[in-house]
């Protein structure tokens, strides 16, 4: 058999999902061990192997492919354990850094220290040289200056340097130069140079994406390599692979090479998830993610069938964070989740959040200290959970814990613990919904149009409630829903992506100069594919413009029509696409203004899954006497006696009518009165909020 | 489930759709920043979008420049006494009239009146910046002006440019006619409509899930609201009546002396009061400064926000509680017809909030902010010319690149992305290769000003230093600057900050040092250099953390020498290696050396 392994490694908990090569999956689930990470996904691994009633050893050396996704990146970053990172720039221009764009989001407020720069002005080296615009140097490289400034990075004992010079987009002569150098005098010593990472203009997104990287690369080169080893050493024979934030996996190679690609790659796989299941449950492929934690909300868009990518992803808040800089999946993040607590404020309004009880003491009903009612104590006083039966009875919970903290807010508004928790579970559920709205108002899409994929153990609580009020009819909860970015691993492409800077307007197209580019991308790509895995035919290409209108300075993603560019009929597409996406994402268009295309991207997409086939419809069933019934709250101060099904009760074709709530044991689904649930021949949960 | 009946506060729906109304201001936002051609606002967020209701009152305003927030409502209420009962459902207007409610002549501002089930509800409000307004000399902020007419802008009180959605071509005729650049000018304009049209169209939606009752139920309970928090933070704030006065800088031959500055506030818990006394200014000059009465306004009013509980809703219903005096034909008051606001968003009003934010200061430790920088000098200056790189066309753009430190507080320090006090460290910053990209010309250099910020226990954030010049053809550069003769002033023992200075290079490398109001051309080759203005220290340096200036001094924002002479800190170790430590021992001499 062949099993592929995908390994996804959170903060907390290691989640691993076994495919069996015909359609069948198991998700095992430990701890995770960050002294070394691969005892936990040992674990993890071994659960899955219990359900597949084989032998860890037999799993692994019978495994083909393994998709290993990390945080080890991340936690660097927000640990600040990176490694010392020298910042060499051009001179004149220390501050790049520290200015970032500028911003903030309140204006009055004056109680915090301006943020620390990625990489300490301390840590900075100026270089005597500067690039023009124009890719010709007005003041050229000064080598003797040069090997001084590495005679002090080695002197000072900086284990990696971050290399970004102004205009090194429009001439890399002085980064190669400065690369020459390093590897003359210091032989070996990771760096990262900004025009091969992040081709991109606008100085502070390359620089801070070129010191991110660079500072990553001692860490995760030991980390990739030791888990290599682990694994051969444990018997696995198979390929691995790692995921990144480019939406799809790669080589260790690779993320050795650029590991910033590894910062975000878990939350980056929901789409491919998300994409999955739409797609197997036939409901088209224009779908909202949505992944619920303790702490955060993360929401992710996928658009016919693609996923969509942002250079703003923001490490920390934005505006004062460090923004990553490169073309990632945009997943977006915001502080709400079951840990969110709920206050009422002076002026007597009802809030939750942005403060949570996070995971210590977390919500009261935990029972280990904590007395703020949070948004998960309100779906205990609701009944949502079974306070016995809670992450699969690993964990039993205090009602009246729970009781008491909602209490504190019933009090302040005069109404019953119960009608209270209701407001609270809403207010958070409007919250969610905002963030859904933002992203897709952003790009311009309708969720009335689209199909929600819900994740998270904690997604099933109000994912009808949000979806109704989007107005989206088409919901879907995976079986899988608490693994799932492990389990868009499974269904990952490989991805690599080439950028290419060119500014080129379409009113004085150089049609020869833009096909060379191409032609380079390409090539370069064709290159890498030689190396992998996969079928020889089974890949493509897609080639983007960044583009805007001339004047403007944010750039929209547009495909290119066309591979090369031969006559003015090309050019007219081009422009025309451009119109088309600028009037969707701002709903306008300019016909007379001329386009600008900044940067030209290659992203090479490596099939190494097929798509799972849209299952046979199930024959419906009405389902029969639940397990039980116990009493929940849905905003009225009685309850309604509530249908509770365990795993047991569940088989396709299952219609499930509200109020119900079906308890497994990685998640909860509640089914709100007057909706109805049905399961699909594939086991998902499909919801109808009407 | 039950709403509660409207009649009554419900805690929970307001909040609803209170999230809401803020929804869609920031999508208006992301719209307008998106959208728009010109750097200024695509860039550099100079714009601010805001709700109003169908009565006129401010109904929300989030993420918008502290002088911009005040002042939409006197907008809204021109449209309403200018036009009346023709305004109808399709309509915009244009207006950017100082003396009917706008900020200044250079803040378009597009008002979409929002009808639902044929009553109007809402306005919504898009204000921005622009690259350029048709005055007579190429910036949009004309300090020579010795009227409005010197000034030269196209002036639209309130005047309609769409009905039935279709645009008056005859208004886009004329600013096509008078405005430099027009086709950047036309991109802007249309993105300005287009964020307030996509305002009104989640309008009507929100009115058509909650029912009309349902959302004048909630305009109430928002107000209410609001003026509630407002008391509730105006209650914390002991009894006092605090006179604060400053200065503008001199200009010239024509204010020798510069412009002084005078406010009274007058905090009263009790009644949940606060008065703002603006009367006791001169009067009106002749020449660009003068406040309108919405920057007058809103400065002061953005002091007292500074001053308080940052997170009280800034609308209509908080603004209640703060009454403000001014005097009709004063400097910083209600401006006498015709004199020119040309400059009202910066200068003066950035010395107002100033003036305000350093006035609680004196309530005692803890309380206000020390001033933070003024002026907007060669990175903030408005730059024009022609672009050998597009076929000559011209160009025209204010470059927000860096400006000026931000103030110490009571517990943080001053930040170096503040920029100006009416803009709070709200607005973005350019990029040096987009400014190089988009406008033929060259930085030299662009870092902080070591041992520039004002000494304090929280002190203030250094000046920034800048150079650049054009590539090819000659270039003007103007600004206005401010903070040049009077720095930004510390409070309770803290130091003042540095002020700004700027220098005109020649081609051979000779120097010479400019006045604060520059108009300048400069021929290739030739750049001016010079460094912004930082903020004002708070409380006393000899009491800052050493740990504190030891990490300034290791992080190049102090030297050592001031480290010693005014912080009183003395350490062993070399910067050069990071051995750098405390001393304590000579730390705590020097520190008693220095009070003594």
């Amino acid at each position: 058999m062949a099993y592929r392994i995908s390994v996804d490694t959170g903060g907390t908990f290691t989640d691993v999902i076994v495919s069996d090569g015909a359609g069948g999956f198991v998700i095992g689930k430990a701890l995770t061990t960050r002294s070394r990470i691969f005892l936990g996904m040992r674990d993890a691994i071994e659960a899955a192997a219990m359900q597949l009633d084989i032998p860890l050893g037999k799993l692994l050396a019978e495994a083909d492919l393994l998709i290993y996704g990390t945080t080890r990146a991340t936690n660097a970053i927000v640990t600040k354990t990176v490694a010392k990172t020298a910042f060499v720039t051009t001179a004149g221009f220390p501050d790049t850094l520290l200015l970032k764009e500028g911003g903030k989001f309140n204006p009055h407020d004056f109680s915090q220290d301006y943020p620390d720069p990625y990489i300490a002005r301390r840590h900075t080296f100026e270089l005597t040289e500067r690039m023009g615009a124009d890719g010709v140097a007005s003041i050229p490289f000064d080598d003797a200056q040069a090997r001084e400034v590495i005679s002090r990075i080695r002197t000072r004992g900086f284990e990696a340097v971050a290399v970004c010079l102004l205009w090194s987009i429009a001439n890399p002569a002085h980064e190669e130069r400065f690369a020459g150098l390093l590897d003359e005098l210091l032989p070996g010593i990771p760096y990262t140079l900004s025009h091969r990472l992040v081709p991109v203009v606008r100085e502070y997104r390359r620089a801070s994406a070129t010191a991110i990287d660079a500072s990553l690369k001692p860490l995760m080169q030991d980390h990739l390599r030791g888990l290599e080893s682990d694994l051969k050493a444990a018997g696995f024979a198979g390929q691995i692979l790692v995921s990144t934030t480019e939406g799809g996996c790669n080589h260790i190679d690779a993320l050795v090479e650029k590991p910033i690609y590894t910062v975000g790659s878990g939350p980056a796989m929901a789409p491919i998830a998300g994409l999955t299941f739409s797609g197997l449950e036939a409901l088209g492929d224009d779908v909202i993610i949505c992944d619920t934690g303790g702490t955060t909300f993360d929401v992710g868009l996928v658009r016919d069938g693609r996923l969509t990518f942002t250079r703003d992803t923001w490490l920390g808040p934005t505006y004062t964070g460090d923004l990553l800089g490169i073309s990632a999946v945009d997943m977006r993040s915001i502080g709400a989740g079951g840990g969110s607590i709920a206050w009422i404020d002076d002026g007597g309004l009802m809030r939750v959040g942005p403060q949570s009880a996070g995971a210590e003491p977390g919500p009261a009903c935990y029972g280990r200290g904590g007395t703020l009612p949070t948004v998960s104590d309100a779906a205990v006083v609701l009944g949502y959970f079974d306070p016995d039966y809670f992450l699969g009875g690993r964990m039993k919970l205090d009602v009246e814990a729970a009781r008491r903290a909602v209490m504190s807010v019933a009090e302040r508004i005069g109404l019953s613990i119960e009608e209270t928790a209701f407001r609270i579970l809403s207010l958070a559920s409007d919250l969610m919904m905002r963030a859904i709205a933002d992203i897709t108002v952003n790009e311009g899409v309708n969720p009335r149009e689209s199909t929600i994929v819900a994740g998270g153990g904690a997604a099933g609580i109000n994912i009808m409630t949000i979806a109704k009020e989007l107005g989206c009819e088409r919901v879907i909860l995976p079986k899988v829903a608490s693994a799932l970015s492990a389990s868009g691993m499974q269904f990952a492409d490989i991805v690599a992506e080439e950028t290419a800077s060119l500014v080129t307007l379409t009113n004085r197209f150089d049609a020869a100069a833009v096909n060379e580019v191409l032609a380079g991308l390409e090539a370069r790509l064709e290159t890498f594919r030689a190396v992998l895995p996969g079928e020889k035919d089974a890949y493509r290409i897609d080639l983007v413009a960044e583009a805007r209108y001339l004047g403007q300075v944010w750039e929209l993603d547009t495909q290119l029509p066309v591979r090369r560019f031969t006559g003015d009929a090309d050019r007219l597409a081009l422009v025309e696409a451009f119109h088309q996406v600028h009037e969707r994402v701002f709903a306008v268009r300019d016909p007379g203004s001329p386009v600008e295309v900044v940067n030209w991207k290659a992203r090479l997409v490596v099939h190494l899954a097929k798509p799972p086939e849209p299952a046979v419809v199930a024959t419906r069933v009405e389902a029969g006497a639940p397990t039980a019934r116990r009493d929940c709250f849905f905003g009225d101060r009685t309850p309604l006696p509530t249908a509770i099904y365990k795993a047991a009760d569940i088989a396709p074709g299952l219609v499930i009518a509200g109020p119900a709530i079906v308890e497994e044991p990685t998640t909860t689904l509640v089914v709100y009165p007057g909706m109805s649930a049905e399961v699909s021949a594939s086991g998902n949960y499909l919801l109808r909020t009407a | 489930m039950s709403t509660g009946t409207p009649a009554e506060f419900d805690p929970y729906l307001t909040a609803i759709i209170a999230n809401r109304v803020d929804g869609i201001v920031r999508e208006m936002t992301h719209t307008l920043l998106r959208a728009a051609r010109s750097a200024v606002i695509n860039s550099a967020r100079d714009f601010s979008c805001s709700i109003c209701t169908g009565d006129n009152e401010l109904l929300a305003s989030a993420e918008g420049l502290p002088i911009h927030i005040f002042g939409s409502h006197m907008q809204t209420r021109a449209m309403a006494d200018f036009h009346g009962a023709d305004i109808r459902e399709g309509d915009c207007y244009l207006h950017n009239d100082p003396y009917s409610g706008n900020t200044h002549a250079a803040d378009h501002t597009f008002l979409v009146p929002v009808f639902f089930e044929g009553e109007h509800l809402f306005t919504t409000v898009a204000k921005a910046h622009q690259a350029d307004i048709g005055n007579a000399l190429p910036t949009t902020y004309s300090a020579t002006a010795r009227d409005q007419y010197e000034e030269g802008a196209l002036i639209f009180p309130a005047v309609r440019v769409q009905r039935d959605y279709v645009t008056d071509e005859n208004v886009v005729r004329m600013c096509r006619s008078r405005i430099r650049v027009p086709s950047q000018w036309y991109g802007d304009f249309l993105a300005g409509i287009g964020c307030a049209r996509v305002g009104e169209r989640r309008l009507k939606e929100l009115c058509a899930k909650y029912g009309k009752e349902r959302v004048k139920t909630f305009i109430r309970d928002w107000m209410d609201y609001s003026e509630q928090r407002m008391v509730q933070a105006i209650r914390k704030l002991p009894a006092a009546t605090l006179t604060n006065s400053g200065a503008h800088d001199p200009f010239g031959t024509l204010l020798p002396e510069g412009i002084p500055l005078k406010v009274t506030v007058k905090i009263q818990p009790e009644a949940g009061m606060i008065d703002l006394d603006l009367t006791d200014n001169v009067d009106n000059v002749d020449c660009g400064f003068n406040e309108s009465e919405a920057c007058a306004t809103s400065s002061t009013v953005a002091g007292v926000f500074n001053s308080i509980d940052s997170t009280v809703p800034r609308n209509s219903g908080s603004f209640r509680r703060i009454k403000v005096h001014l005097r009709d034909g004063a400097v910083a008051g209600r401006p006498k017809f015709p004199h020119s606001c040309s400059v009202a968003t910066t200068n003066i009003a950035d010395r107002l909030i100033n003036i305000v934010q350093s006035s609680f200061a004196q309530i005692g430790d803890g309380w206000g902010l020390a001033e933070g920088g003024v002026g907007m000098g060669a990175g903030f200056a408005v730059i024009s010319g022609k672009d050998d790189r597009s076929d000559d066309g011209a160009f025209v753009n204010q470059l927000i690149i860096t400006g000026a430190g931000g103030p110490g507080a009571p517990a943080a320090d001053g930040w170096p992305t503040y920029a100006l006090p009416v803009v709070g460290g709200l607005m973005y910053r350019d990029s040096v290769e987009i400014d190089e990209l988009k406008h033929p010309m060259r930085f030299h250099f662009l870092r902080i000003l070591p041992g520039t910020g004002g000494a304090g226990r929280f002190r203030g954030a250094p000046a920034m230093e800048l150079a650049y010049g054009p590539t090819k053809f000659a270039m003007d550069v103007l600004w206005p600057c401010d903070g040049t003769h009077f720095a930004p002033k510390g409070v309770r023992g803290g130091q003042d900050g540095t002020c700004a200075r700027h220098f005109r290079v020649e081609v051979d490398g000779s120097e010479t040092e400019l006045p604060n109001i520059v108009n300048i051309r400069l021929e290739k080759g030739a750049y001016v250099r010079g460094n912004h203005t930082s903020g004002g220290g708070y409380g006393d340096p000899r009491q800052r953390d050493p740990r504190r200036v030891l990490k300034d001094v290791l992080e190049g924002y102090e030297t050592e020498t001031r480290a010693r002479d005014l912080y009183g800190v003395v350490f062993t170790g070399l910067v050069e290696d990071e051995t750098l430590d405390i001393d304590p021992a000579a730390t705590t001499a020097a520190r008693r050396a220095l009070t003594s």
